[in-house]
């Protein structure tokens, strides 16, 4: 159901306390960051770096990569792996037996797409197929970038400590096979498995009142996929 | 994923990679210089001595109970042609014909931090001169 505006900040209100959310903690991530690092170089009689080189820089990108390819890996699988799985019970779950790609009518495509279902859920064909997995294959997209991203901001950062440690530097391919690059792609991912997983099992036992990502306070534990 | 998006990020992901080995190509004149300078035997010792980083100069004058102006003429310093060139963030790789040296960014600019390096089987590299 379509609702009357209330403005554009109380329309926008998620999107945009996250979107401040995220801008604050990346500049507190990058003067925390900036203050590590300084401390390193002047422990060692090195000289310190300025905000603009140490944001630039393979130690800033490769911290802010790895983060950030694990959360899109997290939403690309959680989008794929919930068309064809339940956790009964679950907020995060469909229905049992609605399992699948689902048919047009529930999904509303073709023939079936209502007065303001998007254009491309209307003419069918290639377009209809793209917008209807336009949101996992965007997550999918931006995992493989930003995992890429990660790797080449990880492989500069770790030639650095190599040649540092007075060790040869490695190239790209070797670097993917470095336990350096696994490291911290595994204590990411774990990390986005573990948040899922726990989420998709809590929401069946317990409640948060007035959260789309709880059910009804009073809702059966046996209920899926509902939310309150 | 379509192919328009994975194009997209393998360009993205290119540029990326052009950016890191761009901004240390830029560097590559200033790091090949001062290991060239360092190990010229026939260089000023004064001047080859002010391109050791602190830790190093200290080191070399230890070990060598001298004034490193005075010692530095007694080191196998063979130098020679460049033949590589890896810099990456503020640490730098420079193998010469005679030598492997390894140099560090510092506030006055790029300095030897470790020279005399041959390389081991396994580990880092044996430097004969070298910060503690």
């Amino acid at each position: 159901m379509t609702a009357r505006s209330r403005g554009f900040l109380r329309d926008n209100s998620l999107s945009l306390v996250f979107g401040g959310l995220f801008l604050v903690t990346l500049v507190g991530q990058a003067l925390a960051g900036l203050a590590d690092y300084n401390a390193d170089q002047v422990a060692q009689g090195l000289a310190t770096v300025s905000l603009g080189e140490f944001v630039t820089s393979s130690t800033f990108g490769v911290d802010v990569m790895e983060n950030w390819q694990s959360e899109y890996l997290q939403f690309f699988l959680f989008i794929y792996l919930t068309v064809w799985l339940i956790q009964v019970g679950s907020t995060e779950s469909k229905p049992v037996g609605d399992e699948g790609k689902e048919g047009d009518k529930q999904q509303k495509v073709g023939r079936y797409a209502d007065r303001n279902s998007p254009a491309w859920a209307k003419v069918g064909g290639w377009r209809t197929a793209l917008y209807s997995r336009s949101l996992g294959t965007l997550m999918g997209s931006l995992f493989l970038l930003t995992w890429a991203a990660s790797s080449i901001a990880g492989w500069a950062a770790y030639n650095s400590r190599q040649l540092a440690d007075r060790e040869d530097p490695v190239s790209w391919a070797g670097y993917l096979g470095e336990a350096d690059f696994w490291n911290r792609s595994f204590q990411n991912w774990q990390s986005e498995f573990l948040a899922v997983g726990s989420m998709a099992v809590f929401s069946v036992y317990l409640r948060h009142r007035g959260s789309p990502e709880s059910k009804a306070v009073g809702e059966s534990h046996a209920t899926t996929g509902s939310s309150g | 994923m379509s192919v328009m998006s994975g194009r997209r990020s393998v360009v993205a992901a290119g540029a990326l990679a052009l950016l890191v080995t761009g901004c240390s190509s830029t560097e590559e004149p200033e790091v090949e210089q001062v290991a060239t300078t360092f190990e010229d035997p026939t260089g000023d010792a004064r001047e080859r001595c002010g391109l050791l980083v602190p830790t190093a100069l200290e080191q070399l004058e230890q070990d060598a109970g001298a004034a490193c102006e005075d010692a530095i003429g007694d080191l196998p310093l063979e130098g020679g042609d460049v033949a590589r060139v890896e810099v990456w963030g503020g640490d730098a790789q420079v193998r010469l014909d005679g030598d492997t040296v390894f140099l560090t960014k510092t506030s006055t600019g790029w300095r030897v931090a470790a020279a005399l390096c041959s390389p081991r089987p396994e580990g880092p590299y044996d430097c004969g001169v070298e910060g503690s």
